[in-house]
Parts: C-alpha cells; structure tokens; sequence
C-alpha cells in the first residue's frame, strides 16, 4: 500500500501498527521510533506532546531519538524558546517543511547549524496532530538525503507520517491513562468494510451500493482511521476481532 | 489569487482577518439570517480559536478580500462531529487524510458596486477560485477528501458549476434551510473540472511551488 514507496521492502505498515500496540512505556515508543528511522531512512523522529494527560500544568510529552548530548545543547540554549519548528508547526494543519523557515534570526540560523553538528538532518517536516479532545502534538523527522531525493521524498514522507504521527500519539495518550474513544463505524463505513473483506474493489462496491467511488473511498478510509488499520484487509481482520462487522444496524 | 492564512501567520496578517471576519458577520447573520454570534461586527466562533487553516481570495490589483473559508482537520474539533451530529447519525467521517471545510463566504461589497451582470461573474468565479485553492492545499498536505455542511443555495451553486459532491448521512431541516453534510473528492479530475467552469487553468494559491503527492490509491 501507500507505504511501501519508501518502506524498507520487508516492512510493512500493518506491522508498525500492530507494533505501535504494544508498546507499554516511554523506552519502547523510543525505539519504535527508531525503527521508523531505519526503516525510513530518516536521521531523526521526535515526538512533542501537548495536553495528552489529564493532569493541568503538565509539561509537555517528549519522546526523541536525538543523542543525550543534543537534547541536553537544547536545553542549555533554550532553544526551545526559538525553534520555528515547535512555534510554527504547532500552529498549523500544513506539513511544515524547514526549508521554509525565516533564517534571518541569528538564534535560528545558529540552532539549525546546531542541529546539523550534533547529527540531525539537513532536511526536516514537522506534522501537527490534532486530537480529539484539543490535545496537539508535533511529529518532526528529519533526512540527510541530497536535495533532489529530498524533494522526491518529501511528498510520500508527508503522507505515510500524517497517519503515522496521529497512532504514535493516541499510543501516547495510551501510555498516560488517557482513555482513547474506540469509535464506532458508521453504517456505511461497516458495509463499505464488508464488501472489501469480500475482495470487492471500490468501484465494484461502488456499484454494488449505489455509491460513486469516490465516496466509498471516503468511507473506507474513515473504517481504516477508527480502527487504526494501515490498509483494507488490515481493517477488515480487525473490525472482525471486535466484531464490529457483525453489528449491523 | 488565493492566500493561505494559518494559525502561525495570523501576526502577520491581522487586517486581513479582521476583514474576513467582519465579512462572515454580513454574510452569516445579515444575509441568510444564520445562527451565528456576532461581537463588534465580527463573526467570530469556537473553532476559530483551534488554529484553523483560511484560504482569502483577494482581488489582484487591489487586494481586496472577495471571499474566504476555513480549514479543520476532521481528527480534532470539527463542525460535523461537534454542531451538525445530527446530519450523520452513524457518526462523522474522522481521518487524518479528511479535512473539514466551513464558514465559505463571498463578499457582498466585492460585487455591490458592479453591474448586475458583472455581479454574478464575479461571486462565480470567487467561489471556483475558492474551491480550487482547496483542492490545491488539500493536494500539498496528502488530504485525499473535504467534508462539509452546507445548505440548499451552496448545494445549487455546487451543481451549476459542475462541483461533484456525495451526501452522507441525512439531510435535514435546521432552521429555515435543509442541510447537507457532503465530501468532495480532492483529485486532479476534481480540479480540471473546477479549472474549466472558471477558466482557472492556472494554480490559484500564490507564493507555492507546485507539490503534488503523486496518486498511490491504485497501486
């Protein structure tokens, strides 16, 4: 499926997902993160939460796959308090691409020679989440490809981590006792669901449901976010575990 | 042409803002006598405050606001899930690959000095502007579908200018006017129609090299 364009050939996105579920702390979302980093021949993927707890006056959830040595640079130059990425990205629904930023600050131009230095990548995006209860977080990756493969790149990195950054946040809202609605399918997402377990293509749904394509595939993929499923037949063997298939209105 | 005005850029553009939202209270609630709350002349409401995406058609010699709407991913706070539940009874379609789009206006003082004739010329071609600039922003983020609400009068102006459309849930009567809750397909077909009813052939979001995802959906 969509993943498989830059995917290492013996991964696939079912099994980053079906990993995503298990994880039980922070160490092992760390490294589930740095799988994606190999897998994807990324530098770095970090994670900022905000308001993923309960709890008022959090601090925000970090989870990095930067060295010790630059987080803690991070921290003794506050540079948090600069960085477009965090500033920017936060308060956007675009992918935010680092290219894009405004280099005239000496404090910017110096916290990305940084970042260079202490082994992030040249090229970086940043993905806003929006959640469901006014929770946000930011997903940045960053590559060291050359800027041609970069920008060839870029557009399927974009895709494969606006799901990927929204699963590794409901695993964090997971990991901080926040309760993650289990949603429930629609009608016409759960028939949609049925005839593509039945091998039916969505035009042949389509047909078979008096539907235009397009909005069978619409459908589907509003099936395959509710169940957290990286294609069709993945959200059909879940929706079968749960039996959401057979509740049929 | 249509900028793009996000959460983070609001700074920079308070003017232009004001100007849509001042333009929101005349069209929502003097116009067609919605619900909505208007302070000091603005319309304003809750989901304005979620950092929203707004796409601003401005006239290109002067610069004028001619029309505007607004952008919510559907996987946080959202019309449909949040106001409109009642259109879909199954629940609202949530992806991270679906936005929301809502608040679509075109400025009545855009076309009040005009002929009647140029009115109409100018009110179609701001609102395929408008919907070719989200089709575009929607192809540089990956978002493959738009949902919206949206009544009777949108529902005739979407047909006249070949804007394909499917309902989902049911229609319903809210207030005086049926309502729709309707996804648009973001593809390149989508934008090649809307590109020929305006003669709009060219991209209308200024300042943006072109970024296409390429289409994996058959792959």
């Amino acid at each position: 499926m969509i993943l498989q364009g830059l995917l290492s050939d013996n991964v696939q996105l079912t099994e980053l997902l079906s990993r995503l579920e298990s994880i039980a702390d922070g160490a092992e979302l760390v490294a589930f993160m740095e799988f994606l980093v190999d897998a994807y021949d990324l530098k770095t993927c970090a994670y900022l939460g905000f308001d993923v707890t309960a709890r008022p006056e959090q601090e925000p959830y970090l989870a990095v796959t930067y060295t010790q040595e630059w987080i803690e640079h991070y921290k003794a130059q506050q540079y948090v308090n600069i960085d477009p990425a965090v500033h920017i990205g936060m308060r956007r629904i675009l992918p935010t691409d680092w290219e894009n930023f405004d280099l005239r600050s000496d404090d910017v131009r110096r916290l990305f020679g940084d970042a260079i230095e202490f082994g992030l990548g040249r090229h970086g995006i940043s993905l806003p989440v929006h959640g469901q209860h006014c929770d946000k977080a930011l997903v940045s990756i960053t590559c060291d490809a050359g800027i041609l493969e970069w920008r060839h790149r870029r557009l399927q990195y974009m895709r494969d981590f606006q799901m990927l950054a929204l699963y590794i946040h409901q695993a964090v809202l997971r990991l901080e006792g926040r309760v993650v609605e289990q949603m429930r399918l629609s009608p016409r997402e759960r028939e949609c669901l049925q005839w593509a377990g039945e091998g039916k293509t969505a035009w042949e749904t389509a047909v078979i449901l008096g539907l235009s394509e397009r909005t069978v595939r619409c459908y589907l993929e509003g099936a395959r976010y509710k169940l957290g499923a990286a294609n069709n037949a993945h959200a059909v063997n879940k929706a079968g575990k749960t039996s959401l298939l057979s509740q049929l209105p | 042409m249509i900028t793009i005005v996000e959460g983070a850029d609001r700074d920079h553009h308070p003017t232009l803002l004001d100007e849509m939202f001042r333009m929101r209270a005349v069209v929502f609630a003097d116009r067609l006598e919605w619900d909505v709350s208007v302070t000091d002349g603005r319309e304003i409401d809750r989901f304005d405050a979620e950092d929203p995406l707004y796409l601003l058609s401005l006239d290109d010699r002067t610069g004028t606001l001619q029309g505007a709407v607004r952008l919510l991913p559907t996987t946080g706070p959202n019309m449909l899930r949040d106001v409109f539940p009642v259109l879909v009874p199954g629940g609202a379609p949530a992806s991270p690959l679906i936005w929301e789009s809502s608040r679509f206006a075109v400025n009545p003082a855009a076309f009040n000095e005009c002929e009647r004739v140029e009115a109409n010329h100018v009110v179609n071609r701001t609102t395929i502007e408008l919907l070719c600039g989200i089709v575009e922003v929607s192809q540089r983020a990956g978002i493959e579908h738009v949902v919206s609400v949206f009544d009777a009068r949108m529902a005739r102006i979407f047909r006249t200018i070949d804007c394909a459309f499917e309902v989902i849930g049911i229609p319903t009567r809210i207030g005086r006017t049926m309502s729709y809750a309707g996804v648009f397909d973001m593809s390149d077909a989508m934008r090649e129609r809307l590109g020929e009813a305006g003669r709009l052939l060219a991209p209308v979001l200024t300042g943006v090299e072109p970024q296409r995802i390429p289409d994996l959906r058959h792959a």
